[in-house]
């Protein structure tokens, strides 16, 4: 691999890129016609364009650029010239300090503040890393039974024909006329006192710290134990099948499932033969975001967040009297829970 | 006692005719290899050459796997009759129910095997466990049974496998040889110290079989409160008697045809007449339980329960029920084992153990298969499950593999005892 002309894989060399880029130029206004629109110095204002030009490629410095200019725009700008703050020659770091950007209304504050705010966004995660114990509410009221979620699911961790993380069951309640339908979601329950942890004979299913119950494809012997022992049909076994015929390339990649990436999906290498279930997406949640049932829901009927944070959106609404749990008197205890 | 003349004529292993052994051969010869290319298929399609899905898990080969550890429980159960209890009569099966629990663990594990989605790590019940799986404890105690039923089998066996070696010649003596493990005494002193640990060993067995191996099994399947059908204190009990009932059937059609067909000798009728009322008092005990074990679950009007019980007497597959489990393992050997000269005849007796073997089988699907039909949740879709030609097919490849075992082990090892004496050693 070399030369940085060769196209890049999945990147098609597509033929129409040329007449891309000139259309771009085409689209492009005159400098000159538009300088030519202010007051101020035409020749001035295209000079100090191309030589910014020239230090966003490196070939000049930005000290050699303000040497050349300052003066030269001082004069033609005047006052509002040096009040402007410069964070080029104001700051080693090219930022602007918040006084002057209360004084700009800048609405965001300086750069510095938003890097320095986010940073600390990022410590308290950090801090708060490791107690999180990850749950989802579900509110069957907004449900509308779009399947919306299965779909995400299964485009999100790619799973073979007959695997099925997220499922969405309907109840019908009553008789005609009077019938009202219930949609009930149903992923892994990721539950507190999992009954597929209790049997599976070589600890190959077990619970993390983070409350989600993981499968060890590298140790699961395939016995199928755990989909006898699970209350709530949440675990699936992996026969191998593909969507070979419906999807070229569809066993190229596998989703990174606990994160970890096992490449394309090969005959008798696991996950085939191994037990499969929703892992909330733990991969996903590792980099800071929703399961992906959770951000597709069209009704925001899923909420995914840290049970043990008194103050997140799924404690509170875990807490409220709507809510309650499939199967209670399985003493399971799942952190799945439904709001009536 | 015995002369050398006597033992080396006695000691004539091997179907006494050549016919009937190349008949029975070829046959296994054909299941074989029908089982072969079953079994090949099964590693090159995988588990998707089977008829299993996610919301029936478990099919044949897991009702296989029961059956045939049901089966070694209850023969070795019957062979401790001999060798712990000292039943009048019984030394004469004493290896043959041994050897057949030694073989139906074979069996049992190789249905376990072929069933695991992952058969290249089926050592790893050995290297990661889980105190809390019924199943993690289950592979241990069947190691350790099958080390009870050998050194059992060995200790029962040795003092034959001795005179053998001493007083024969070819092979069969040089095998001998080395089976006694160089314990080729054959005075009466080794003799007593072969049946004081065959007696020992025996007493581990026991427990180990009934509580361990067997209603341990039935736990298996008991603790999984997400199938209220096996969720029940009584199931690792009818689990228990279901394996009774077969070991001793089992023992009952080895007897008669091994006598038959490879001895050559009189069958004893009362030997016969013991097996058959033993038989009797086990298949009504295990209707009953059934029964009972029936009536508490349509009683408790559990929806789960009521309906699997459907499924059972009503569904894809009831003909099972009423023809295998009822028919052929209850009322038949029933009718067959009340008449005194009927139970006393060979060929009676054997076909009603025969039947109750047959019908078992029918007994271990029942078990495994109904309460997976019905989904664990409304909602989720119903599972439908007939196995496959693959897993019909293994499973007598499977099945075969463990007759081939057992003629061979008929053939070539002194399963019959070499002496009508019971226990006897040589007054030398």
């Amino acid at each position: 691999m070399s030369g940085t002309d060769e196209p890049l894989p999945s990147v098609p060399d597509d033929p129409r890129r040329e007449a891309l880029d000139a259309m771009v130029d085409r689209e492009a206004l005159d400098p000159r016609d538009e300088l030519e629109k202010t007051t101020y110095r035409t020749d001035l204002g295209i000079a100090m364009a191309e030589d910014a030009r020239r230090v966003g490629r490196g070939e000049l410095s930005s000290e050699a650029y303000w040497q050349k200019y300052d003066r030269a725009a001082a004069a033609e700008f005047g006052d509002d010239y040096r009040e402007t703050p410069n964070p080029a020659v104001d700051r080693a770091e090219q930022t602007i300090d918040d006084e002057i950007a209360e004084s700009l209304s800048c609405s965001v504050g300086s750069m510095d503040g938003v890097a320095e705010s986010l940073e600390g966004v990022a410590a308290e995660e950090s801090e708060g890393e490791g107690d999180e114990k990850w749950g989802m509410v579900i509110d069957l009221q907004k449900c509308v039974g779009c399947d919306s979620c299965t779909v995400a699911c299964k485009a999100e961790n790619r799973t073979p024909p007959g695997v099925t993380y997220n499922v969405v069951m309907e109840e019908e309640h009553g008789e005609y006329p009077d019938v009202t339908r219930t949609n009930v979601p149903r992923p892994c329950m990721q539950c507190d006192n999992p009954p597929c942890v209790q049997v599976c004979p070589v600890s190959a299913t077990y619970k993390m710290e983070n409350g989600v119950v993981n499968v060890d494809y590298d140790r699961c012997i395939g016995c199928r134990y755990c989909m006898i022992a699970c209350p709530y049909g949440a675990r699936y076994f992996d026969f191998g099948e593909n969507y070979d015929d419906e999807v070229d390339g569809a066993g190229e990649i596998q989703s990174p499932e606990y994160g970890v990436d096992r490449g394309p999906r090969t005959d008798g290498e696991s996950p085939v033969g191994n037990v499969r279930k929703c892992s909330f997406c733990t991969h996903r949640l590792n980099r800071g975001e929703e399961p992906a049932c959770v951000e597709t829901c069209i009704g925001d009927a899923r909420n995914a967040g840290d049970l043990n944070d008194p103050d997140s959106e799924v404690s509170k609404l875990a807490d409220s009297s709507r809510a309650f749990q499939l199967k209670e008197a399985e003493g399971t205890d799942p952190n799945v829970y439904y709001l009536k | 006692m015995s002369t050398i003349t006597d033992i080396t004529e006695r000691y004539d292993p091997g179907f006494r005719s050549e016919t009937v052994r190349y008949a029975w051969y070829g046959l296994l010869a054909v299941l074989l290899l029908v089982g072969g290319w079953a079994t090949w298929r099964r590693l090159t399609v995988g588990m998707a050459s089977t008829n299993l899905s996610s919301v029936t898990p478990w099919g044949a080969w897991v009702a296989f796997y029961i059956y045939f550890v049901g089966l070694s429980a209850g023969a070795f159960l019957v062979s401790t009759l001999a060798n712990v209890f000292e039943v009048e009569g019984f030394e004469q099966i004493d290896r043959d129910a041994l050897f057949a629990a030694v073989v139906s663990m074979v069996v049992a594990l190789l249905f376990v095997w072929v069933d695991l989605g992952r058969m290249d790590r089926m050592y790893y019940p050995f290297v990661w466990r889980q105190p809390t799986s019924a199943l993690s404890w289950e592979v241990h105690a069947y190691v350790a049974y099958v080390a009870v039923l050998v050194t059992e089998l060995y200790f029962s066996m040795r003092l034959d496998l001795a005179r053998v070696a001493a007083r024969a010649r070819g092979w069969r003596a040089t095998l001998c040889r080395l089976l006694t493990l160089g314990r080729t005494s054959t005075s009466a002193a080794s003799g007593r110290t072969d049946r004081r640990w065959l007696k020992r060993t025996g007493l581990v067995g026991i427990p180990l079989a009934i509580f361990m191996v067997h209603g341990g099994t039935g736990v298996l399947f008991a603790v999984a409160k997400a199938r209220p059908y096996w969720n029940s204190g009584l199931f690792p009990i009818i689990f228990v008697v279901s394996a009774v009932v077969s070991g001793t059937a089992l023992v009952t059609v080895l007897y008669v045809v091994r006598t038959k067909l490879i001895a050559g000798d009189a069958v004893d009728r009362d030997l016969l007449d013991r097996l058959g009322q033993l038989l009797a008092a086990f298949v009504v005990t295990d209707a009953a339980l059934t029964a009972i074990e029936a009536l508490i679950a349509i009683n408790s009007l559990h929806p789960h329960e009521l309906e699997t019980w459907l499924v059972v007497l009503f569904g894809e597959m009831s003909w099972s029920f009423w023809w295998f489990m009822v028919g052929f393992g209850w009322v038949f050997p029933l009718v067959v084992l009340s008449k005194r000269s009927w139970r006393r005849s060979p060929f009676p007796a054997a076909s009603a153990g025969l039947f109750v073997v047959v019908g078992i089988v029918a007994v271990r699907f029942n078990i495994v298969v109904p309460p997976q039909i019905l989904p664990v949740m409304e909602g989720l879709p119903h599972g439908s499950y007939v196995p496959s030609t693959v897993e019909w097919l293994t499973s007598l490849g499977i099945v075969a593999v463990g007759l081939l075992l057992y003629s061979l082990g008929a053939e070539i090892l002194p399963l019959k005892p070499l002496e009508s004496t019971p226990h006897g050693g040589d007054d030398t």
